[in-house]
Order: C-alpha cells, then structure tokens, then sequence
C-alpha cells in the first residue's frame, strides 16, 4: 500500500472541491502541498451539469435587490428551516465567489453595460442569478480545472475511488482510496481532510442526477462517527426530461416558459398564482403530481411515465438558442423535439439532497457526539451547513459551493498550518480497510451489485417521492432493512485490476443502500409536512413541534435520531405563499 | 467571431462550397455550354447568397444564435437521425474490447432489446448490469456535457450518451469500439493522461500581471457582449478527446501538441480579460505547435459540441502571422 503524505486532501472535484483546494492555496500563498482526489476525471463531476446559474446580489444599485432580500427569499424557501446565521453567510459572500469566478474565467452572459447578466429564478423576487448560456456550471468547472492547473502546489488524482476515512477519537487524518487504473490501493494521509463528494439523488432510479452521485463521502463520514443531518429531505425538480430524467434547467420557466397539462391549461395558476412557473421547486412539483393524479397528465408508451408539458413555443425569437442552447441541444438529441415549435414532456424528478454531513457555520463536520471533528470539513451538497433548509431554490447551490468552498479552504489551510503530527496508528487503521477491499471483491454471493441498486430505486421511487404517507414510509423501512441484509450476499464479477467498475459499483451500492435507510428513517419520524417532505396524514407545516433539525447517527442500536433547534434570526416564520 | 463564417475557406473536410461548385458547373453545362463564359459571376452571386442567407448551415458543421455564437453543432448535425424505431426492437451490439492482459481486442457481441429512445450508453449499462458485469465503460453525467464516454460507433467518432442506437445501427447492428488515438486502459475505456497533459501544457489558466487581482475582494474585470463572442465557441470544449482520436497529424508526430490544446490556447488568447498578450501566440510558434496542423478539419467534424479547432488553430496561424509581421517592422 502506498501512503501519499499531504497537508490538504480533499476528496471530490465538484465545484466546492476544486473552490476550496484552490482557497486553500491561495491562503496559504501557495505553501501547502494539496492534493485533490476524484472517483472521477476531475473536470467531469456533476456540477457540470448544473444549468440555469448561480445567485448572488452583484448590482443592487442597479436592481433594487439587496442581500437581506436574498436572504428573506432564501428563508422563505426553506419553508423557515435554514439556520439564518448561515443564510446570512451565504448571501454575504455568493457576490464576491461570481467575480472570483469571472476573474479566472467564466464566460458570463453579459448585459449591454459590460455588467454580468442576471436572469429571474424560482423563489427569488428579482432577476439574481448569474449565468453563462445554460451551461453554467460546466463553464465554472472548466475555469476551476483550469485554474487550479496554474497552481503548482496542488496535484490531481484523477480515478481514484475512497473507501474510507482513516479517523481515529474524533481525529481525522486521511482516508484510503483504490487506484481505478490499476486497483492498487492507496492512502492519503492529510493534516486536513475536505469532503466534497456530492449528493445522493442516485437512491431513487429516476434522477437529474450524474452515475456519480452515490454520496460516498456522506456514507464514509457517517460510518466514521460523524451526524447527518435533515436527511429526509430530498428536491424533487420539477422539470425532468421523460424518460430519462435528464434535467431541464429553471431557467426555461425564468426565461418565461409555461407549464401546461393535457388540456392546454397553464395549471400553476391554481397552486401559486402570484409565481405562477417560478414558485419554488417543491411547489410546483406538487403541482405537477396533483394534475397528474387528477388525470390531467399524459402518458409516455414507451417508459410508461405520465407527465406533463414545458411549452417554450411562445419564447422570442432567439431567445432560446442564445440562453438556453442546452435545452434545445437535449430536446433534439434525445427526443427529436424542437423546443421552439414542440412542447417537452417533464415530470418532477430527484435532483437535490438537502440533507447530508452535519457541519458548523465554518463546515467543519459535527460528530455524533456533538463535538467538532478535529481536521475533518465537508462541503457543497455532501454537507449541510443549513442553507437551504427544507427546499432549496434553484441556483442558491452554486452560490454555496463556491461560498462554503472558499471558507472550508481558508479554515482546513490555517489548521493545516498549525495542527501537530499525524499518529502512527494511520499505517494499521488504512491497512485494514485494504483488508475490508479485498474482502468486497473475493465476497462470494448470489446478487450482483446492479439487482440491490434497482431494488433499492424501486423501494425509493414508490414510496418515497413528492407525495409520503405513512404506511408507504413504514414500508420502505422494512423492505430497506431486508434490502441491507443481502448486501452480505453481493458478488463482484469482475476479479481485474484495471478499470473494474464493478467493484466501485459495489462500493457505490453500499453507500446508496446506508444513505437510504437514513433517509426514510429521519422522514418517518418528521410528523408534518415542511419544503420537500410531504406527508399525506400530516399536511401542515407544524412550527410548534418540528421547528428543529434531525439529526440522525450510527451508534450501537443502528441509526439514532435527535433533534436540534433552527437558528432563526430576522425573519419569523411565517405562511408560505407565492 | 463572424470569421468562423469562412472556415470553409480555410480548411478542407467541409464540403459547402465544393459542392455548390460542382452542381453549378453541371447545371450550367446542361443548360448551356457557352455559359461558362459568364461561370466567375455566377459564382460570387453563389458564394454571396451562401454567406448573406442561412443556408450556410447546412454546410457548415454548427450555426449561429442571434447573438452571433457559433454553437450547438451537435443538435443539427444528429437530430434528424433521432428516435425512430419501435418499442423491443432487436439489435445486436458488438463491443470491441481491449484486453489489458494480451493488449489485443475481444470481439464480443451482446443482444439488446432497444427502444426509440436508448442511446448507446443505455445500451451498455445494461449489458453491464444484466449480461456481463466484467464490461467497463467510462461515463457520467449521460447528458452530453461531462465529457467521459467518447468512442467509435459503427465507425463514428461521438459521445455515447446523446447517440440514439437504433438511430446508429446498420442492419440491426450496432459496433463499439473504443478511441484508438489515445492509450488504453481496459475494454473501451482509454487513458487519457496524456491528453490532459498536453491541455496543460498550453498553460491554460488566465493570466494576470498581478497574480493576486484575480482573488481581490470586490475585482471584477469587465468585459462586453462582443469581447465575449469572441471567445465563447472555444470555452465550450468538454475535453472528451474526440478531436486529438481524429487528428490524421497527431498521429504521424505524437509531439504535435493536437487540436484540443491549441484550440485552448487560442481560447485564452482571445479573453480580454486574459494579460498574457502575445506570448500565448510565440508560445505556440513552432512545428509542434500551431504551425504542425496541417488543415484536415477531422478534428472539428469530430467535435460533438461544435467547438471548431480547426478554425481555430487557422486564426492563431493567422494572429500569428500578424504579430510575426509586426515584430520585423
């Protein structure tokens, strides 16, 4: 086993990876050695999928918009569950992350004043969110990849996949990863480690979401003590492409696209009638199973999904192949529809977890015990610093990547700097998950990794969508748990040691399968209906008893369950209308 | 920007103006011989009514958004062979795998059940999940703008996530095989370090005279609508290696630093927010750089998100020129 020593490793090249690595480095003006470590090639995360753009108050003289209105908007589409300490952080900052990323390089939309362009977004009351094309994260990870490339203190390790956090009595040190090209396994032993790794849409089948986003790092911190948090509570976009889920972007209803059912109506006026297209996700993702289970949907032959219209046919001329080329691009190559003179079929789909790594307002990662990890932070949609709350408005995620990415950066190079020697318990802590490796390919059982996966969407995609019930919840945890027993009969095919996918694949199934069971457990317990997570004998939003967070935690029982209060602060929760 | 309009004129593999050529040549020799004499006109009106009209999309590989962008190549280019097929259609994918052990190629075919909608990734995923767990593949977003799963199907080059497979196969059938222009790791999945090395090597990161500018609290550098067109179709490459595979040169001189990092190089060049000025130009000046390209065009007709190096490199020969010319004077 090789040990790779570091000061910085940070595990995950999304945009909040590669922003705090390139933080890091600049704080510390280039000193730390850092490493960055990816599953996959590190310009290929999934934030390039990421479309519509990134919040942020640039122009307020210009505008009439202010930080306390995106905060005010921000609280109010968390139906009042985001910490409001770190909303304020949030909107503080997001300004300063869009220039920094215009100052290496990203291609803005850009207005006749030379000012970034601002385009209007679901929750936000003014035109806030910056944007390039619809292609805006995958422009921001181009100019971070290329950016880091100028860093010489920072290396890349394309393709290597972690198994698991080398911690030892609330000590982070590192975390054990094997090679994909030749599956040697290979230590990273840090002073600071920053998980970045993304969210966990993959634990339903029918996602926006990349292949990637198992949730790895959120699975792996768990199991080395950390607390998760609000776990239940998973975006369903309104907007995916049927029928492969394929995410259309906010932006076509910001740009002014109309959401019609099988009659021609434009529905949303019976559900939000101020916002009408651009009332928050979960809203119009209710609003969209209601039609459906009113039996104004349509029905696709071929997968069987019902659905209903994005019509974008009334658009300027123009306006699409100048700021939405993405969708038009997806539309003709996927469907063979042209959006300019054909209405896309969508349904509400996985997109967002909001729920993940229990962190402080800096992100350093909270343990089960309620202590601070020493050396451990986690960021972007991995972690929950509790911005978002119970739903996250669209483009508010970019906005934290690059936020919170700046700050775990700056924090894990000052710890960095000051933190004492690694123990030399590191050696015999990584050499046994070498063991824990080997064990997962030479496992040898009856079900293949791909059979628990599809079982696992199936369990999620029935009883855990847009509308909850209870008995349908209580289901899922009793299949969840039969599911996680056979997970001791999975069999890994593939014996090479190039490229073996399916032994990352069975890595990825585990984490999935974990992940999932936290999250119907923590939605079991939320009695009441609150952002994302409805349920059907609880229709109400209930501030008197479940004004809190869940925080959920392995311990000797199998998941434990406790409850933190909400920071408020300015804004009193009130009734969410739009 | 609008100089992409001429790209035609500046490298072969387009077929536009050749064959708008011949067709007027063949017409005028039926109608009547004697009207040769007036052919020269003929042809600027031709070449006139191709650059004023948008019929030039249909030779040109991409086209134009009102604000001037050369973008979306690939939604022309594909879409009028999308979803055709029925629901359970039969189609036999042959994969040609690479065997890491005895470095030779594993002709294996796998029988597939498609709809109008599977796109050749679907395909292998599910011969993966469901017929043979050893098969490996590199993929990720499956939505064309990750940049992963770039290989051959039925001998062309394209990212396998937005290829409709019943809309690729002949006679049912449908090969994959992976890029050959690069090394390879296992099955069809190649090994890209050497390309992402050669991106690097063009320096790709915006270049200030004062370094710390770039992470100053409240800077912004400026730009406007048209300093940005003039870069925006090069910022669009998604580093999937399609162009490097294609590139007839890069694969006679391996030291040819190849369409993909020039492209970048360019890319740069054109950001006015960038400082670096002309020594992007001379850092390319060379028979391994710009100067090694040698006009075939494969590289662009190979780009699935119509980002153009060959065009590309010709402006960075043509910079170059310019500033070379400059220099003496």
């Amino acid at each position: 086993m090789e040990i790779l020593d570091y000061d910085i490793a940070v595990l995950g090249s999304g945009i909040a990876g590669l922003s705090a690595a390139i933080h890091a480095s600049v704080e510390s003006k280039g000193k730390l050695r850092i490493a960055i470590v990816s599953k996959l090639h590190v310009m290929r995360s999934h934030s390039v999928a990421a479309e519509g753009g990134i919040s942020g108050v640039l122009y307020p003289q210009h505008n009439k918009d202010s930080e306390k209105l995106h905060a005010y908007d921000t609280v109010k589409g968390s139906d009042y569950l985001a910490d409001q300490d770190a909303v304020d952080v949030l909107v503080k900052n997001a300004p300063q992350a869009i220039r920094f990323l215009n100052n290496i390089g990203v291609p803005w939309n850009r207005t006749d004043n030379d000012r970034i362009a601002q385009r209007p977004f679901g929750g936000m009351s003014v035109p806030r969110t910056a944007f390039a094309a619809d292609k805006t994260g995958f422009f921001i990870m181009r100019a971070l990849y290329d950016e880091l490339i100028g860093h010489g203190n920072i290396d890349v390790f394309h393709e290597h996949f972690a198994t698991s956090l080398v911690a030892d009595k609330g000590n982070v040190h590192g975390f054990v990863t094997f090679d994909m090209a030749d599956r040697s396994v290979k230590a990273f032993k840090a002073k600071s480690v920053i998980i970045a790794t993304g969210g966990f849409s993959r634990i339903f089948g029918f996602t926006t979401n990349s292949y990637s986003n198992t949730g790895d790092g959120t699975a792996m911190a768990m199991r080395a003590g950390a607390a998760l948090k609000d776990m239940e509570f998973v975006q369903f976009h309104p907007t995916g492409l049927v029928p492969s889920g394929i995410l259309i972007t906010e932006a076509s209803r910001g740009e002014g696209g109309y959401l019609r059912n099988s009659k021609g109506e434009r529905f949303m006026e019976r559900y939000a009638k101020s916002k009408m297209e651009l009332a928050p996700r979960d809203i119009v993702s209710r609003a969209i199973i209601s039609e459906i289970n009113a039996g104004r949907g349509l029905k696709d032959p071929v997968s069987g999904l019902e659905y209903v219209h994005l019509d974008l046919r009334h658009l300027p001329k123009g306006r699409i192949d100048e700021r939405l080329p993405m969708v038009k691009e997806l539309a003709m190559k996927m469907l063979n529809i042209d959006p300019a003179t054909e209405m896309i079929p969508i349904r509400p789909v996985a997109h967002f977890t909001m729920g993940g790594i229990h962190t402080d307002i800096n992100g350093n990662v909270v343990h089960g015990n309620g202590s601070l990890f020493k050396g451990l932070w986690a960021v972007g949609e991995c972690a929950c610093v509790s911005v978002h709350g119970a739903n996250r408005l669209g483009s508010n995620s970019l906005s934290q990547c690059s936020v919170w990415g700046s700050i775990t950066g700056k924090e894990a190079a000052a710890y960095a700097q000051r933190a004492a020697p690694d123990p030399d318990r590191f050696y015999s802590i990584a050499q046994d998950e070498e063991a824990h490796i080997a064990d997962v390919i030479d496992n040898k059982g009856d079900i293949t990794p791909y059979q628990i996966r599809d079982e696992l969407q199936g369990i999620m995609g029935r009883y855990m969508y847009v509308f909850r019930n209870m008995k349908g919840m209580a289901r899922a945890q009793q299949e969840l748990a039969g599911l996680r027993k056979s997970v001791a009969r999975m069999h890994v095919a593939d014996k090479g040691s190039t490229y073996n996918t399916n032994l990352r694949d069975a890595f990825e199934t585990i984490n999935l399968v974990d992940l999932a069971m936290v999250v119907t457990h923590c939605a079991l317990n939320r009695r009441e209906s609150r952002g994302a997570h409805v349920v059907i004998e609880h229709p109400k939003r209930d501030d008197r008893h479940w004004l809190k967070h869940t925080i959920a935690y392995l311990s000797q029982s199998g998941v434990s369950i406790s409850y933190l209060p909400v920071k408020l602060g300015e804004f009193e929760p009130e009734e969410r209308k739009y | 920007m609008r100089s992409s309009r001429y790209a035609i004129f500046m490298y072969g593999g387009m077929l536009g103006v050749p064959l708008l050529m011949f067709i007027t040549l063949v017409a005028l020799y039926y109608a009547s011989p004697y009207a040769f004499s007036v052919l020269p006109a003929l042809l600027v009106i031709a070449l006139a009514v191709y650059a004023v009209t948008g019929v030039k999309e249909i030779f040109v590989h991409g086209h134009y958004t009102n604000s001037g962008n050369w973008i979306v190549a690939g939604a022309e280019t594909q879409s009028g062979k999308m979803p055709s097929g029925r629901h359970g259609e039969r189609v036999e994918v042959v994969v040609n795998r690479f065997n890491s052990l005895s470095k030779k190629f594993d002709s294996i075919t796998y029988k597939f059940r498609a709809t109008k909608f599977t796109t050749v990734l679907d395909a292998l995923l599910s011969i993966k999940s469901y017929q043979d767990n050893t098969l490996s593949m590199r993929y990720n977003c499956r939505m064309g703008v990750c940049g992963s799963c770039a290989m051959v199907v039925n001998g062309k080059p394209v990212l396998a996530c937005e290829t409709n497979l019943l809309g690729s196969a002949s006679s049912n059938t449908v090969e994959v095989t992976p890029m050959l222009g690069h090394p390879l790791t296992k099955d069809i999945v190649p090994d890209l370090n050497d390309f992402f090395e050669r991106h690097k090597s063009v320096d790709p990161t915006l270049y200030r005279k004062n370094a710390g500018e770039k992470y100053a609290q409240g800077k912004e550098f400026k730009q406007s609508k048209e300093e940005l067109d003039k870069y925006l179709p090069y910022s669009y490459c998604i580093m999937c290696g399609l162009c490097l595979d294609a590139c007839p040169v890069v694969n006679s001189n391996p030291n040819f630093i190849g369409p993909q990092a020039l492209a970048q190089s360019y890319r740069y060049y054109k950001d006015s927010r960038d400082q670096k000025g002309k020594r992007r130009l001379f850092d390319m000046d060379s028979w391994d750089g710009a100067w090694g390209c040698e006009f075939a065009g494969a590289c662009s007709k190979a780009c699935p998100k119509g980002v153009d190096p060959a065009s590309a490199i010709q402006m960075l020969k043509g910079s170059l020129m310019k500033s070379i010319a400059q220099e003496s004077e």
